[in-house]
């Protein structure tokens, strides 16, 4: 037997194949799609370990959102006497910090989520993306029970029950995949630069205020400031969820579009700037 | 018996990894050593290098050397886990390292981490439904089977992860270090479930520092020493030839 010059050349006669490195961007997708039980799998596990201490377990699910909308709702409508302008101001601030935390929540998690998973990257062979995908989809799981407790506080509010309460589920589904393309972006970016890391938390201060989960975004006037806050994916699709929920809070067909966009945007990108950096994860 | 068709081919493989949080002391270093200590912190080490040989159908490989000599960097090499700094690693079907450890959940109970593992090995639900009995069986965790992971002694954790990870059955075995692993009983069943899997698995590799494991079970040895290929060749030589070096 003649020795080869290199490797290529002998695994080219026996027909092996290259391991490792970045798939074409189609056949990723049909991976990530493939092993979406295992995505599944894996955030079902995370959200439900969540309650898993204590004697309550799994009704801690409903009991947390719960305990969050008392507060709000004692300290806002006995204590403060708040209105800001809003008649329903408890179910303005419940809605609008629901779905406030299930975003930022996503974006903060998964932004440690390749550090933390860095044994299951080194031992197993999977598409990385199924890592985000799998932090929004619990997040998302967990943002269920808390959507019934939002129904709750709006109908012991005095909401009517009208047709366009159902528009909540395309509300918070939009939210998911807007959630999901941020995800992509913030486990990237903490893998290529661990520094930022650091930086979230102040990120996510500023989209609290800048995304009226607290008071409306009239505040900020009718200029240009309003025009952009009020256009940003966090404000987007609050009010979108509030506009389902409360009848005082108008809604149009435009939020709808923006909404639409948004979430396809960033899903898209941040699906095309995660995987550009697959062969990159699991460096440790 | 090992024939001429080559399994997997490693062709001058590097990897490097990055560590944040300390720095090598190195003499004449650019910066002042107080500095690099604290700021900056971040040193490259190259765990493998240029590491080439060819492994083929039907061969049980070896894998030796110290603690650190980057045995087990190298398996995830060949399972594609590790971005290579240069080189490449070519393989005959999948090349999967048996364990599941990362995958699992200790709050979870073990039916959800057996479907969580196997989902994670790449079975298909079917697959799973079909294995699940099985696993639970390999396992003999029994009555346990509800509670979360965290409540199992380490010895039922174990085998818990070994029944999972030999769920899946690759065209190439890496086993580190697994063998080991529970109590009499258990080692000798997992035994003949690895026996079991290297027939149909082609190629095995194995990493151990029982130099009598890697005797029995091996026909060729790879010695590493400090990221780099030592000696390759039947398992006697390599194995005699290392352990003289341990004096």
């Amino acid at each position: 037997m003649t020795i080869p010059a290199s490797g290529a050349e002998l695994a080219g006669e026996f027909g092996l194949r290259k391991v490792g490195g970045r798939p074409p961007l189609v056949k990723y997708a049909q991976q990530v799609w493939e092993r979406r039980h295992f995505a599944f799998s894996l955030a079902s596990g995370r959200a439900y370990s969540k309650n898993q201490g204590g004697y309550l377990g799994q009704l801690w699910a409903l009991l947390t959102p719960i305990l969050w909308a008392l507060l709000y709702y004692t300290v806002f409508k006995y204590l403060l006497h708040v209105n800001r302008g809003i008649d329903n101001y408890a179910g303005f601030v419940v809605t609008g910090l629901f779905i406030f935390r299930f975003i930022s929540g996503t974006m903060n998690r998964s932004a440690s989520s390749m550090e933390s998973n860095n044994g299951l990257i080194t031992s197993l062979q999977f598409p990385r993306a199924l890592i985000p995908i799998a932090y929004a989809t619990a997040e998302f799981l967990n943002l269920l029970p808390a959507l019934l407790v939002l129904l709750a506080v709006a109908v012991l509010n005095g909401e009517p029950l009208r047709l366009q309460i159902l528009l909540l589920a395309p509300a918070v589904v939009l939210a998911y995949v807007f959630a999901t393309g941020l995800a992509f972006y913030s486990a990237r970016l903490v893998v290529e630069v661990a520094d930022l890391g650091n930086l979230i938390p102040f990120v996510n201060r500023a989209l609290m205020y800048a995304s009226g989960v607290l008071f409306s975004l009239d505040r900020y006037g009718d200029g240009a400031a309003f025009q952009v806050i009020s256009h940003t994916p966090l404000a987007i699709y609050i009010e979108l969820a509030r506009s389902s929920l409360m009848v005082e809070v108008p809604v149009d067909a435009a939020t709808w579009l923006w909404a639409v966009g948004w979430a396809v945007l960033t899903v898209l990108t941040g699906f095309v700037y995660f995987w550009r950096a697959e062969a990159k994860y699991g460096r440790g | 018996m090992a024939d001429q068709t080559p399994s997997l081919i490693m062709d001058d493989v590097s990897v490097t990894y990055r560590s944040f949080g300390g720095k090598r002391q190195v003499e004449g270093g650019r910066r002042p050593r107080w500095m690099s200590k604290h700021i900056g912190a971040v040193d490259l080490i190259r765990a493998v290098r240029n590491v080439s040989f060819v492994a083929h159908h039907g061969e049980s490989i070896g894998l030796i050397g110290h603690n650190g000599s980057g045995k087990s960097t190298l398996m995830r090499a060949m399972a594609g886990l590790v971005p290579l700094a240069s080189g490449a690693v070519y393989t005959d079907g999948q090349a999967s390292l048996l364990g599941v450890g990362g995958a699992l959940m200790k709050d979870l109970s073990g039916e959800r981490n057996i479907r969580l593992g196997c989902l994670a090995l790449g079975l298909s639900p079917a697959e799973v439904d079909e294995r699940f009995d099985s696993v639970v069986e390999f396992a003999g965790i029994g009555e346990f089977l509800q509670l979360p992971m965290r409540a199992y002694s380490s010895g039922m954790g174990a085998r818990l992860r070994f029944a999972i990870s030999t769920a899946a059955r690759p065209d190439i075995l890496l086993i580190d270090e697994a063998l080991a692993t529970g109590d009499a009983k258990f080692r000798k069943k997992s035994k003949e479930r690895i026996d079991e899997i290297k027939e149909t698995a082609g190629t095995v590799m194995l990493v151990s520092h029982s130099m009598g494991t890697i005797r029995q079970t091996c026909t060729r040895a790879l010695w590493l020493h400090r990221g780099q290929l030592r000696l390759d060749g039947p398992v006697d030589e390599v194995v005699d030839a290392y352990e003289s070096s341990l004096g």
